[in-house]
């Protein structure tokens, strides 16, 4: 059971022949006049096709870092590294990914709907497509009867959903998600895991997901990076064996609870 | 964070009212603050002027200014007008021997005057029914008795001058025959008398003396009188009539120089004729012959005696001037241009108290009095500090509904055709507003972009935009118009004038507010638009300008009203005759004050309205903005 589990786990990882994000020796030091910090020392992290990757770890430990070198929104002091076979800024510049951050970041003068079609409108969609995408990625995250709303007149759970859709909109391969469900509350925050994996499921997305919580990692991750602050640096990498399509009954399992603690230990710098 | 920030700031709390209430919440403040700011403001401001009026002594009722001859004669029983309690019965300037006391209006002789009080000229012949004509000169001013009652002589004057245009003129208090340069004009052939309106055929002509009679009757010229009516008995006229005169209290022992007068206040500047027994003093003032330049100590007066006074105060003779004859030597020259002034006869020291000086202390025994004298009953203004305040000719803050009775005459003072009616004045100021923003907004909007998009201009320019604000407008104005004047851009024929003059200071706010809300974007914001590899038009266009729509409506609300303020310094140029800066400036310098407040107060719902209607404008442009 436990070894076919995890071949397809690895089937997942291996059978794409180039990774989407391949860094090697990546390092990130702010220079400021009180001193150097290192935010991300030595990370080495390949990611396959299709995987679901969470970066864990706690405050300062470089895993948002490693999410913006990877979005080109940040420059690695040293370090290799490739997104979809190309530089990063190249991969930005060919919207190959799209980016969820912490907050929805929408954009209070636009409805619901017309915050999904910004990116298209941005990449110069034709119209019909752009309201096409726009109403079946809203449908996609449930929100198919609030396109006409603005975004002060949803709730938290429900502008974080319109952010994932917009992230979508434009059909990126790659998703790189930065503690999304952070602010929310734990039952909504569930809800919204479910969803995801959902979506994940149906779009055959490749996902990086930074998160502080070990519970909703083990849940989502089909491999999960423990990372370690002081310097930022990775500490280890662990497979979720856990089957897909997960629900609730996952986290009730025994082996969730094996590879919570696991990655608890991991954190505790225990190996 | 951000948003959660905001999610939280959209839980209202406090107070609210219904949207209908609260749309007019503006102008009920308005209204309210009137009526209960008003009054306590009018009395606050108004009072002082009136308690100022009351104290003015000069501007006091006199109720009586000469003694009054007897109105009639019974036996040794006199009747007179007001009498003075103390007073002095004379004939022709000479006291009356005869004792008498005073009790009311009524003079009673102990015994039969060895004269007769009245002295009777000729009687005055009929011209016409009501004119008479004097053998000889009238006495001045004459006393005519008809048929044994004294008549009362008076004209009052027209309120306006002749300018040989004008027909209609207005008489107040007078009902007799119109006189123009002493001429009886005739009633329906001449004129037509509507109230106390006279309509003439034909205008006056420039500069005549218009009059009406107001009295019993009216001296035409030195030897003609004209009756308001004819006659009922006959017509007499005194040559010498028994007064009653002031007496000045003090006794006269020979040394005495100080007297009083019995009533005071002495509110007259003017000297008083003062007698001793039947001979006058002399009652001019004399200015010395030398200029006062300060070093010179010695000077020659008109008379050999008289008291001498520098800047007003009697000086004493023997301490500070010694005197030979006319020359006045002072042991301290008195300052230059000091006011030198040499009274030969009398000179009233103290007007409160009514001190009167004499130069030389009359004999033992005489008696000193003036002919005539002078009650001030109350101020003229009124009895009260109240009356008084309502009496002002100009309220510095009038009641609130004062203002509001001026508003029907102040809407309908000019036509519609006249550019000077007040609807068209708001509608004009109204347009050069809206140009003034609309140019601030754009330039100050090109301005903003500029400065985010190219940080060192707004280095460069920024404290030149803050130093721009600080010039008075006041002084810019004239300027600016003279120099448009000059290519024939005038605030009368042009709204230029007025736009640039607004925008100059509505533009301001809108440079400072933009350029904060467009650097208001959240970073985050900025973040993911660098992830979709958006240009930095799209950046401008998609999220930056609509982040800076809720700075950029804020700072046009504060521009609205500096626009306004712009557009109202603008209009008071001075060939200007068009809108409320215009009507502002002339009722100021008419000083009708209501008028100025209703125009404050139209002012201010102007400038509400163009601040609403920015209001209006981000609810439709910008309806995320839950304000």
């Amino acid at each position: 059971m436990t070894a076919q589990l995890q071949a397809q786990s690895r089937s997942r990882t291996e059978d794409g022949a180039q990774p989407v994000i391949s860094g090697r020796d990546l390092s990130m030091v702010y220079r400021a006049r009180a001193g150097e910090t290192v935010a991300l020392q030595n990370a080495t992290l390949t990611v396959a096709p299709g995987e679901f990757v969470s970066l864990i770890g706690p405050s300062g430990c470089g895993k948002t870092t490693l999410l913006r070198l990877i979005a080109d929104l940040i420059q690695p002091t040293s370090g290799e590294l490739r997104v979809a076979g190309k530089s990063p800024k190249e991969a930005r510049e060919s919207r190959e990914y799209g980016y969820v951050f912490q907050a929805p970041v929408l954009y209070e003068w636009r409805t619901v709907v017309k915050n999904v079609m910004l990116p298209l409108e941005i990449m110069r969609f034709p119209k019909a497509e752009r309201q096409e995408r726009a109403e079946r990625l809203l449908k996609l995250v449930g929100l198919q009867d609030f396109g006409r709303r603005y975004p002060f007149q949803l709730s938290g759970g429900m502008q974080q959903r319109v952010s994932i859709a917009r992230a979508l909109a434009f059909d990126p391969k790659l998703l790189l998600m930065d503690e999304p469900f952070g602010a929310l509350d734990e039952i909504t925050r569930e809800a919204m895991n479910d969803e995801l994996l959902r979506i994940w499921q149906e779009t055959h997305k490749t996902v990086v997901f930074v998160t502080h919580s070990i519970s909703e990692a083990v849940f989502l991750s089909s491999r999960i990076v423990v990372m370690t602050p002081r310097p930022g640096k990775i500490e280890r990498v662990i497979d979720v064996d856990l089957p897909y399509p997960r629900d609730e009954s996952v986290r009730q399992s025994r082996r969730f609870f094996e590879l919570t603690t696991e990655v608890r230990d991991a954190l505790k710098g225990m190996h | 964070m951000r948003r959660e920030a905001k999610g939280l700031k959209s839980e209202r709390r406090g107070f609210s009212l219904p949207a209908k209430v609260s749309a007019f919440l503006p102008v009920l403040t308005v209204l309210v603050a009137l009526i209960l700011l008003g009054y306590p403001l009018a009395l606050l401001f108004g009072l002082p002027l009136a308690l100022r009026d009351m104290r003015d002594l000069r501007k006091w009722e006199k109720a009586t200014v000469t003694a009054q001859p007897p109105q009639r004669l019974n036996g040794t029983t006199l009747t007179f007008k007001n009498p003075a309690e103390d007073g002095v019965l004379v004939r022709d300037n000479i006291p009356v021997d005869t004792p008498y006391t005073v009790s009311g209006d009524t003079v009673t002789l102990q015994a039969e005057p060895s004269t007769p009080l009245v002295t009777w000229g000729e009687t005055p012949t009929p011209v016409s029914e009501t004119i008479y004509r004097y053998d000889g000169d009238l006495p001045d001013p004459p006393t005519l008795y008809v048929g044994g009652t004294l008549a009362v002589g008076g004209a009052t004057p027209v309120a306006e001058t002749p300018d040989d245009v004008r027909v209609s003129f207005a008489f107040s208090g007078a009902t007799g025959p119109i006189l123009l340069d002493d001429e009886v004009l005739s009633a329906g052939a001449d004129y037509t008398v509507q109230g106390d309106t006279i309509t003439f055929a034909e205008a006056p002509s420039f500069g005549g003396e218009l009059r009406r009679v107001s009295g019993d009757y009216a001296v035409l010229n030195d030897d003609t009188v004209v009756f308001a009516a004819p006659p009922s008995g006959e017509v007499r006229v005194a040559e010498s009539v028994v007064r009653l005169a002031e007496r000045l209290s003090g006794e006269a022992d020979g040394t005495n120089q100080r007297f009083t007068l019995l009533q005071t206040p002495v509110v007259e500047t003017e000297p008083y004729d003062v007698y001793v027994d039947d001979t006058p003093l002399p009652s001019d003032d004399e200015r010395p012959e030398e200029r006062v330049d300060g070093e010179r100590a010695t000077f020659t007066f008109g008379s050999d005696e008289g008291i001498v006074t520098v800047e007003g105060v009697p000086q004493t003779e023997g301490e500070t001037y010694t005197r030979d004859g006319s020359v006045v030597t002072f042991t301290e020259p008195p300052a230059r241009n000091a006011q030198l002034r040499g009274y030969p006869g009398a000179f009233v020291t103290d007007f409160q108290t009514g001190e009167v000086m004499l130069a030389r202390a009359p004999p033992a025994g005489a008696t000193v009095w003036t002919d005539a004298y002078t009650v001030y009953a109350q101020p003229g203004c009124g009895g009260d500090v109240i009356a008084c305040f309502l009496a002002l000719p100009q309220h510095p803050v009038p009641f609130p509904h004062w203002i509001a009775a001026r508003i029907g005459p102040f809407f309908n003072k000019f036509p519609l055709n006249d550019e000077r009616n007040i609807v068209r004045a708001v509608l004009y100021t109204a347009a050069g507003t809206l140009s003034a923003l609309g140019l601030g907004a754009a330039v100050g909007t090109l301005l903003a972009v500029l400065f985010v998009t190219v940080r060192p201009l707004e280095r460069a320019l920024l404290p030149w935009l803050v130093a721009s604000q600080t010039v008075p407008i006041i002084a810019l104005v004239p300027v600016l118009l003279l120099v448009l004047g000059n290519v024939g851009i005038t605030i009368q024929t042009s709204l230029l004038p007025t736009a640039l003059i607004g925008a100059y200071i509505a533009f301001f706010p809108v440079v400072v507010g933009t350029v904060k809300g467009l650097r208001s974007v959240d970073p985050l914001a900025l973040d993911l638009m660098k992830s979709y590899a958006a240009t930095p038009t799209q950046l401008f266009t998609k999220v930056r300008f609509p982040a800076a729509v809720p700075f950029l409506f804020t700072s046009l609300k504060l521009a609205a009203a500096a626009a306004l303020v712009g557009a109202l310094v603008a209009e008071t140029e001075s060939n200007n005759r068009r809108g409320l800066g215009f009507q502002i400036l002339g009722q100021v310098q008419s000083g009708n004050v209501a008028d100025v407040w209703i125009l404050l107060l139209i002012s201010a719902l102007l400038g509400i309205g163009l601040v609403a209607l920015v209001g209006l404008l981000q609810r439709v442009i910008a309806p995320w903005e839950r304000s």
